[in-house]
């Protein structure tokens, strides 16, 4: 039970998220955003983090470099390992220290990400300026470099984030993300602001430069299309969370979770164009008020009694492969 | 095909006013919550009481106005409370009789600039063009002179009588309120129950009255509760320089003035009348951010 | 940047003359005749239409404004019918004390001020930032001549430490003119900056800044502080206006020979182009201290700069 131990002969392990509760707690209300996430990253593969609005993947995202927004949001319980180290137990000086560099993110919305009153060459400059201890000068440098690198003219360092397109700001993003090499990259959602044509393009970018330097990926998304294109595994988030979780090919070809199908049924089949899409019923709980038992089970067509009484067990299905549903406690058959 | 308008219609118009009344009430609620707002709520009907039943507390030409030398200078004590003024008469008595005039001429001005300059913002805002360029070139002007000067200019040229002085305060924060009118209906403007209002046949003073105006409600009562505090503050700032209401009359602003003379001596005299100022302000003030937050659910 | 300055100067002019035409406008109501006052016992009626010839009183409305204005495009003030010396002499010896209140008042606000604002904005539930939200609004409701007449009690009558009048003491006389003066836009300016900054450090880009594992201090400095500055600096610019109404006030409680008392005393011995001399020169300072306000905002924000410079091509 040692953490500090590492077995030799097993891959790396980047990131490690276990039992991980979170809530916003204010005056009038408890918002139950992370409810037991478990997460897993070995060093150079992606993970993808899909779910709907809401499912608590930005917070678990935060957590990860310990900014979840204080003093609302509370870590009540669980552990966050980086490469073996709790990040949870880390001073505020080695949160500093490994931010930007160890771990870097990449946030939603590029309109708003980047500082309106500073050049974006300063932006990407600061960063490389804190973590490889250069010189200003040395720095802007880099960060130009890095500026082409993802695609922008490295004239353009001293224009502000108003002068830039949508796409180009987050590009901008992705190179402060990027600049110090991080063992992990936090991707949060980072094409859903942008244009479908942008979108390629970023996707595109983010998966060259993270297979060019071997970085580990969160890949945080509600877009099962993205997650197809880059992920190595996938992790289901709902109500806080992960309800199912294996290889792309389990989660594609093997769904187990009813959830899950369902989010597979509400895509359109380009094959059938007339036939109607058949989208999740109902609405995301509330997370103030999160049912009891299994927390889809008012929405679940498949819903037994045990459902609303008790949350299930994560079940292991294979190697690679676990679900939380009642539907598989007494068995290890498909249902579905 | 009757019965389906009427579904509709009774249906639309149970949900609006099942929506309008929910809504009052969760501001009602918000503001409730917020205790300083509530202080401020409580001060203020506490001194509008002070005002409305001032000559049950303390007779006007018997004990505000009398002058009544053997009794001058006296310190707190039980019969005077606050003390006695350098010409002997109570200071309670004539602090609670500002109250009235305080509260009426500021309340009046407000009126008055919030019907002339909730007027013309309203038109400026809602016509646009050349009327709105004109309207708004002559308000800039204006508010490039503080609104206290601009009183005194006019008190100085008109006379400092009451009716002068509200209208001077009332024209000083006029531009204020065009502006602000002004602002409220350009957003509203291109809202799409206006639009509608348009589509319908509705004439441009029953659009303005009916559908603007109402839906600009919330942010001006916050801007006038906060303007009230202004213009009292005005009022009493010209009646302590000797331009507002003149004396015998009892107004906090020239009770200060008066008392300063003696202030050296008699401490007292000064802090009762600026007490009455300072706490009606603030009442206000406290009122006017609390009303803004509870309007505002974003602010929570 | 130059070629804007000049611009806004210049755009200024038509500001200041509708200003004067206003005050002008208003004070043509002024009663009674002003020859009275002028020739006080020796009015005659012969006395009385030559004086009026002499400064052109019997010229219609619009003929003296533009005298008024030509004159005072020049510099000219007019002649005071009390002391018959230039207005604009009196108004030189005058404003300076004003100016220094105004701009002593201005410093000890943002001094103050803003540092408080910052601290209680960044730190939204700390005891310090409720203590000081509650003392933002005790501030904010103060009247200056209150505050004035109460400092005066605690620092000269009570204490002793500062003079209570004049300006005869140098330094030392300035204080309380200022505290007073400045209390009030001091508790206005600390309560803008703490919302703005509330404000500001919740956005996006503080919290990409904190990813990339800046310093809680550094986020502070160099990615909240010029953010949350635009909204304090709007409030700087609108309270010199208000400052220089205050300034009457100010002046009236400590005794001291301003603009303010001058606009007081002319007001009380109807002396009107001194009046509206000293109402045209306080409207003056406050679009010039716009205009610097304008220019401050281009070194704070720059989307405005930006948009100068495309007009400078």
């Amino acid at each position: 039970m040692n953490m500090e131990m590492k077995k030799p002969n097993e891959q790396q392990t980047t990131l490690e998220i276990k039992n991980l509760v979170i809530h916003y707690i204010s005056d009038d209300e408890v918002v139950k955003a992370v409810n037991g996430v478990n997460i897993e990253i070995k060093a150079g593969k992606t993970l993808g983090l899909v779910g709907e609005t809401g499912a608590g993947k930005t917070t678990t995202a935060l957590s990860i470099l310990n900014l979840v927004p204080e003093p609302q949001g509370k870590i009540l319980s669980g552990e966050i390992l980086l490469e073996g180290r709790s990040v949870l137990a880390m001073s505020e000086l080695e949160l500093e220290a490994i931010r930007g560099d160890k771990v870097a993110m990449i946030f939603q919305d590029p309109m708003t990400s980047l500082n309106p009153v500073h050049t974006v060459g300063d932006q990407i400059a600061e960063s490389i300026e804190i973590h490889r201890k250069v010189s200003k000068q040395e720095a802007l440098k880099q960060a130009k470099e890095m500026l082409e690198l993802v695609g922008i003219p490295s004239e353009r360092s001293n224009e502000y984030p108003f002068q830039f397109s949508g796409g180009m700001k987050q590009r901008v993003v992705i190179a402060i993300a990027l600049t110090c090499n991080p063992n992990l990259l936090i991707a949060d959602e980072p094409t859903t602001a942008l244009d479908v044509t942008i979108q390629a393009q970023v996707l595109k970018l983010i998966n060259e430069l993270r297979q060019k330097y071997h970085m580990s990926m969160l890949m945080i998304t509600h877009d099962l299309g993205i997650v197809a294109e880059v992920c190595d595994e996938v992790s289901i988030a709902y109500a806080g969370r992960i309800i199912e979780h294996g290889t792309l090919e389990d989660i594609f070809d093997h769904m187990r979770h009813p959830y899950t199908k369902g989010l597979f049924d509400a895509l359109p089949d380009i094959g059938a164009r007339r036939s109607e899409l058949k989208p999740v019923k109902g609405l995301m709980p509330d997370p103030t008020n999160l049912p009891s038992g299994c927390p889809f089970h008012p929405r679940c067509d498949y819903a037994m009694e045990v459902c609303s009484r008790s949350v299930p067990e994560n079940k292991w299905l294979s190697e690679t492969h676990c679900v939380e549903c009642h539907l598989y406690t007494d068995t290890n058959e498909s249902m579905l | 095909m009757d019965e389906t308008i009427a579904k509709y219609t009774t249906r639309k118009g149970f949900f609006k006013q099942y929506k309008k009344k929910s809504r009052l009430q969760e501001i009602w609620t918000r503001f409730l919550r917020n205790k300083l707002a509530v202080v401020g709520l409580v001060i203020f009907v506490f001194i509008v009481l002070v005002a409305i039943f001032a000559p049950l507390i303390a007779g006007y030409d018997t004990e505000a106005i009398r002058i009544n030398v053997p009794n001058r200078l006296h310190s707190p004590s039980a019969a005077h409370i606050f003390g006695t003024d350098e010409l002997g008469r109570d200071i309670m008595a004539r602090i609670v009789h500002g109250a009235r005039i305080s509260l009426v001429v500021g309340c009046a001005a407000i009126a008055f600039a919030l019907f002339v300059g909730g007027a013309l913002g309203a038109i400026a805002g809602y016509l646009g063009g050349k009327i709105d360029d004109v309207i708004m070139r002559c308000m800039d002007v204006f508010l490039c002179l503080p609104d206290v000067l601009l009183a005194l200019a006019i008190v100085a040229a008109f006379g400092t009588n009451l009716v002068n002085l509200t209208i001077a305060i009332g024209l000083a924060f006029t531009p204020k309120f065009s502006r602000l009118v002004r602002s409220a209906v350009m957003t509203v403007r291109g809202i799409e129950y206006v639009e509608a209002a348009r589509a319908i046949g509705a004439t441009n003073t029953h659009i303005i009255t009916h559908h603007v105006l109402i839906n600009c409600f919330g942010p001006i009562m916050v801007q006038v509760t906060l303007y009230v505090a202004n213009a009292i503050l005005t009022i009493s700032a010209l009646s302590f320089i000797g331009l507002g209401i003149q004396a015998p009359i009892p107004e906090w602003g020239n009770m200060l003035a008066s008392g300063r003379v003696y202030m050296r001596d008699y401490a007292y005299i000064v802090i009762a009348p600026g007490m009455a100022i300072f706490m009606t302000i603030l009442s206000l003030n406290l009122l006017g951010d609390g009303l803004r937050d509870a309007l505002d659910p974003r602010l929570k | 940047m130059l070629k804007f300055i000049v611009k806004r100067l210049f755009a200024m002019i038509p500001v200041v003359l509708a200003v004067t035409f206003v005050v002008f406008t208003i004070m043509w109501f002024v009663p009674g005749d002003p020859t009275n006052i002028i020739l006080g016992n020796e009015w005659t009626e012969a006395a009385s239409a030559r004086v009026k010839a002499e400064l052109g009183l019997d010229r219609s409305f619009l003929v003296q404004f533009f005298h008024y204005t030509a004159n005072l495009v020049q510099g000219d003030f007019g002649i005071s019918y009390i002391t018959r010396a230039p207005v604009g002499e009196q108004l030189l010896a005058r404003f300076p004390n004003t100016l220094e209140v105004v701009l002593g008042a201005m410093l000890f606000c943002v001094v103050v001020g803003v540092p408080i604002g910052v601290y209680s904005g960044v730190k939204p539930y700390s005891v310090f930032s409720n203590l000081t939200m509650v003392a933002g609004l005790l501030g904010i409701s103060f009247p200056i001549f209150w505050l004035g007449l109460l400092l005066i009690l605690l620092f000269s009558v009570h204490l002793g430490w500062l003079p209570s009048s004049g300006l005869e003491d140098g330094f030392a006389s300035f204080i309380l003119p200022c505290l007073a003066l400045g209390g009030n836009y001091m508790a206005n300016i600390m309560r803008i900056t703490r919302s703005s900054m509330l404000e500001v450090i919740r956005q996006d880009y503080i919290r990409t800044a904190k990813a990339k594992g800046v310093k809680a201090v550094d986020v502070v400095i160099k990615h909240a502080l010029q953010n949350s500055m635009m909204p304090t600096i709007t409030v700087i610019g609108m309270d010199i206006g208000t400052l220089l109404g205050g300034v009457v006030l100010t002046e009236t409680v400590f005794s001291i020979p301003g603009t303010g008392r001058l606009l007081l005393e002319s007001i009380n011995k109807r002396d009107t182009p001194t009046v509206i001399g000293c109402l045209v020169i306080m409207a003056v300072c406050i679009a010039i201290s716009n205009l610097i306000v304008d220019i401050v905002y281009a070194y704070v924000d720059p989307r405005i700069k930006a948009q100068y410079g495309a007009g400078k091509d």
